[in-house]
């Protein structure tokens, strides 16, 4: 562990479990959760089901078809605009 | 006129191509409610049309674009938000679907049996106030300082709403995948 702080506590690193995990931790918080979770019986299991979470929620496609009528909906609406300000 | 054509011509290459993104974002914003998504899409796809002399061609069209739609979303909502916030008083308890599943399926096994369906209804069915740091951080990757200035609200207020709304989440998935029988 590079630093000379001690070992944070399980109840440290799990109050910092998202920010961990987001990426949203200075530089030195975050090696201290990782090397607690690293080194920790009790929290890697439950870091690692909080990543695999994460992981398959991000992993959600939001781009479905949108719908003809929305396409013919706009360019009425730019047909529309370009009439006002000509 | 001829500059005007152009300008249209230019407008449909450009941003018209990313409706699909758009919509997809403004559904997940307002929690699959088509008709206001239609909307919302329109209203962003106008208000770009108005800026598109502004708009610096070999930019990320597609990034502006959903970020005139995320913007449009937040005004609207902020103006709703006037009326104090049910989540504020909400007290449904954080269960740590961890502790429950531990034993049997540690490595959470079950949020991958889930079909994307499942996941985005679950998100859909969030209350607004935890879904759209969820779509913002989760489904647009946007930092903790990014979803503040945008829903105008504390990074601290962004930490615990994304804590609490990933943990509804969770639990929301787990008792979906319990009725399925996916996990015991």
């Amino acid at each position: 562990m590079p630093t000379d702080a001690p070992m944070i506590a399980c109840e440290e690193a799990v109050a910092r479990v998202y920010e961990y995990l987001d990426g949203e931790l200075d530089a030195e918080w975050s090696e201290r959760v990782r090397y607690h979770v690293e080194v920790c019986r009790k929290c890697y299991p439950y870091f690692n089901f909080e990543r695999i979470f994460l992981d398959h929620v991000r992993s959600q496609h939001i781009a479905p078809e949108h719908s003809d009528r929305l396409e013919r909906r706009i360019r009425e609406a730019l047909r529309n605009e370009d009439a006002a300000s000509a | 006129m001829t500059e005007d054509r152009h300008k249209k011509a230019q407008f449909e290459t450009e941003a018209l191509v990313h409706l699909d993104a758009l919509f997809g974002l403004a559904l997940r914003l307002t929690g699959g409610d088509a008709a206001r998504s239609e909307d919302l899409v329109q209203d962003a796809i106008l208000k770009a049309y108005r800026a598109w002399d502004d708009f610096r061609l070999g930019t990320n069209c597609r990034a502006w674009l959903m970020t005139i739609l995320r913007n449009t979303f937040i005004n609207e909502f902020r103006s709703q938000q006037r009326r104090p916030s049910a989540v504020e008083f909400d007290e449904v308890a954080d269960r740590s679907v961890f502790a429950e599943v531990a034993e049997e399926d540690p490595a959470g096994g079950f949020f991958e049996r889930l079909i994307d369906d499942e996941v985005i209804a679950a998100i859909d069915d969030l209350p607004e106030e935890f879904r759209i740091p969820v779509v913002l951080s989760d489904l647009e990757g946007l930092s903790y300082q990014e979803v503040s200035e945008i829903m105008g609200i504390p990074v601290g207020t962004v930490k615990s709403r994304l804590f609490r709304a990933r943990k509804r989440l969770q639990a929301k998935l787990h008792s979906f995948a319990r009725e399925m029988g996916y996990v015991s």
